[in-house]
């Protein structure tokens, strides 16, 4: 006997409104729980926001404030005036374009040529470029200094540039994944109707790539816009810093003047959080079906 | 192709955008100059030091590239250990870089107008001299002391600390003046074994020609001194160290706490004495307490200057160099930004000479150096690192007040072991 049949209206009315109120304190708990989580992840944001607002000796105060006693909004006028954050920011966004221009030339042409193309040591290539993301950057650093020293190329931005157009492994490795889930009969149709192999990878591939090529840009983007050591290393000229460098000059040699750091790098992250908020949906996409397909 | 075409020509136009542009004139010598962002010498005050410099001297043009505070210990690193692109004239200060500073012994024995008389003695011999080589001129002085509230002391009813305090003082006053009820400490502790008050003690970790560990990292002083930091541990008046690196110091010392005046006395410095006359926050200041009837030694430092020995230009280098950090160029500083110079001759200038705080100052800087010491043995900081863990157990209360002897008595073989490690390779 079926449990329907013994089901009378009142008894189905119950069971309705149980389930729709089941189905409501399942959201309502979700968002209480989610709007929580996420206001303990905007806690350092929105400390940072009070701090910038406070004055410099206010934030080491017991018991802490979240709201300042009075709102220092001079202090972001003042950490613009100390340091020409504008111009590190510029020079930021250029080192930025730059590096992407140079990831998005490189690396899926030599993501093809792994994924696609049949040439002697191959693998061994493969395995050997994978391994270069094994060596720590800190390593690298004074041999490069002596390469980029020599082409006479310190204190300018190509050492910065440069390297992003001649690949990066992580890059190349997550690319060459994704191409390889894509199925080869699309070449041969291509090949067929007469397409070169360059064509096949402008045309083809390329536009199936928006993922992985999503997931370059943005972290190409987060990653030149957060570097510090390599910028350091290879500038000299104080008007070409870029904003990374320019923060670190908030910290002095015996103290750290706390406010205006906190006005100028909430100033400065503005960009980052514009990117993702467009960027999410693409980015988040992009991992997720490279980390499926891949 | 066109795609390519494209690159190329994208190339092709950024070029002139992205190199540098260098220009130099055939009869002048140009000195690149690195230096830093400082409370002492602001980014002005120095630029407008090579502009008087080069007036004077119309045959060198100094580049000055000012770093940020916490890059220059690596740009340095790196430029040095490549060999290449690294400035005629810096700040060394870092022992490491001593080997790559230009000897300037031949420059100083011709300089009529600067030697060894010229600067502050102490100063001299920890942060110009190293192996029988001038490897630098020393940059102002700095040293530490303990600030104390006053504020803090009078609403607590707690007498000042004095100049004649002890370390047991110390302990009293912390313990006196905290108020845990409302989050505030009584003092701050040492960062490190073997700094003043380890000296007060009259503790060292090995013998001064460095042989032996023995009778003196398992002495009675070396005892005493821990014994000292574990009752002031016990006391409950100090921060831990992770409260220090949590509220946020950086490692520069407790100074934001105790401006927010939740730290009534904090070993600190020149720089944030200069930060509390900024702020209005009332204070004073005394030497780190002593021990009765020891010698009594404070942690001070100046900032050793030198050329590059890989340099083009070594007298254009030394010509600037001399002037930087001689009696002109810290004149120069101190009148134009917050250098307390390492010439007694130019500090005695200072334009608040007699006010408290600076007496206090130059008082602490007549006492008997840590560096000293330190500077005559180069294998201090391997032992020291050797023997860490006996700092650590101490402070993180892990062992008892009647372990600590024994506790040293076990890393006896490991200092022992770093000593004869270190002495062939650095010597002793």
């Amino acid at each position: 006997m079926s449990q329907n049949s013994i089901t009378t209206p009142r008894h189905r009315w119950r069971n309705d409104w149980w389930l729709i109120t089941r189905k409501i304190i399942g959201h309502v708990s979700a968002y209480v729980i989610m709007t929580a989580l996420a206001l303990v992840f905007m806690i350092p944001l929105l400390w940072m926001l009070s701090t910038s607002l406070k004055g410099r000796w206010e934030i080491f105060a017991w018991p802490p404030t979240w709201i300042p006693e009075t709102f220092h909004w001079e202090n972001y006028q003042e950490a613009f005036a100390k340091y020409p954050l504008a111009r590190f920011m510029g020079n930021s966004a250029f080192l930025v374009v730059m590096n992407i221009i140079g990831e998005l030339v490189s690396v899926p042409l030599i993501a093809y040529g792994f994924a696609r193309l049949r040439f002697p040591y191959k693998k061994t290539l493969f395995m050997l470029m994978l391994s270069t993301m094994m060596v720590p950057g800190h390593i690298k650093l004074i041999p490069l200094y002596n390469v980029f020293s020599r082409l006479d190329m310190i204190d300018t931005y190509w050492p910065l540039i440069l390297p992003s157009f001649f690949g990066n492994p992580f890059f190349i490795f997550l690319m060459v994944q994704y191409i390889r889930t894509i199925p080869r009969e699309l070449d041969e149709a291509a090949r067929i109707d007469g397409a070169g192999t360059w064509t096949i990878l402008y045309r083809i591939i390329l536009p199936l790539c928006r993922p992985p090529l999503t997931v370059i840009i943005v972290f190409t983007f987060l990653w030149t816009w957060n570097d510090f050591l390599q910028p350091l290393v290879y500038l000299n000229d104080f008007n070409k810093y870029p904003i990374a460098i320019g923060l670190a000059f908030f910290r002095g040699r015996y103290s750290v003047e706390w406010n205006l750091f906190m006005a100028a790098t909430l100033v400065s992250i503005i960009p980052i959080l514009i990117i993702y908020f467009f960027a999410q949906k693409h980015l988040i996409g992009g991992i997720s079906s490279i980390g499926i397909k891949g | 192709m066109k795609f390519v075409r494209t690159i190329l020509v994208l190339l092709v136009l950024l070029t002139p955008v992205v190199s540098a542009v260098e220009v130099s004139a055939q009869d002048t010598v140009t000195i690149e100059w690195w230096s830093v962002n400082s409370e002492e010498y602001s980014e002005e005050a120095q630029r407008a030091l090579a502009e008087a410099f080069m007036a004077e001297h119309p045959n060198i043009k100094v580049n000055l590239t000012i770093l940020p505070e916490s890059g220059f210990q690596d740009k340095m690193t790196t430029t040095l250990g490549a060999g290449e692109g690294a400035p005629d004239v810096a700040f060394f200060w870092d022992t490491n870089w001593y080997p790559q500073a230009l000897d300037l012994t031949a420059y100083i024995e011709a300089d009529p107008d600067l030697g060894p008389e010229t600067y502050f003695e102490g100063f001299w011999k920890t942060r110009a001299v190293w192996q029988d080589k001038v490897v630098g001129l020393p940059l102002g002085v700095g040293a530490n002391f303990v600030m104390y509230n006053k504020d803090v002391f009078d609403a607590a009813g707690v007498a000042y600390p004095t100049d004649d305090w002890t370390t047991e003082d110390f302990i009293r006053i912390a313990s006196e003046v905290a108020d845990p009820d409302i989050k505030r400490w009584g003092g701050d502790r040492p960062r490190d074994a073997y700094r003043a008050i380890w000296n007060n003690y009259g503790a060292f970790l090995y013998s001064d020609d460095s042989t032996t560990v023995d009778g003196y990292f398992n002495s009675e002083a070396n005892i005493a001194a821990y014994t000292w930091l574990w009752d002031l541990v016990a006391s409950g008046a100090t921060p831990t160290p992770a409260d220090i690196e949590i509220l946020g110091t950086e490692g520069t010392g407790p100074v934001d706490l105790f401006m927010a005046g939740r730290l009534a006395m904090a070993t600190l410095n020149q720089g944030h004495m200069l930060n509390a006359i900024e702020a209005g926050v009332p204070f004073g200041i005394v030497p780190e307490p002593q021990v009765p009837g020891n010698e009594r030694y404070v942690n001070a430092w100046s900032l050793t200057s030198s050329i590059w020995a890989g340099t083009e230009h070594p007298d254009e280098a030394y010509e600037f160099l001399s002037y930087w950090v001689g009696p002109e160029g810290q004149r120069f500083l101190m009148e134009n930004g917050n250098l307390f110079p390492s010439i007694p001759e130019v500090l005695a200038e200072y334009e608040y000479a007699d006010q408290d705080y600076a007496q206090a100052f130059f008082g602490v800087l007549e006492l008997k150096q840590v560096a000293e010491w330190k500077n005559e043995h180069p294998c201090f900081g391997t032992v020291n690192r050797a023997v860490s863990d006996v700092w650590d157990l101490v402070e993180l209360g892990e062992i008892g007040r009647d372990e600590i002897a024994s506790t040293l008595n076990d890393y006896m073989d490991d200092a022992q072991a770093a000593l004869d490690e270190c002495v062939p390779r650095l010597g002793g």
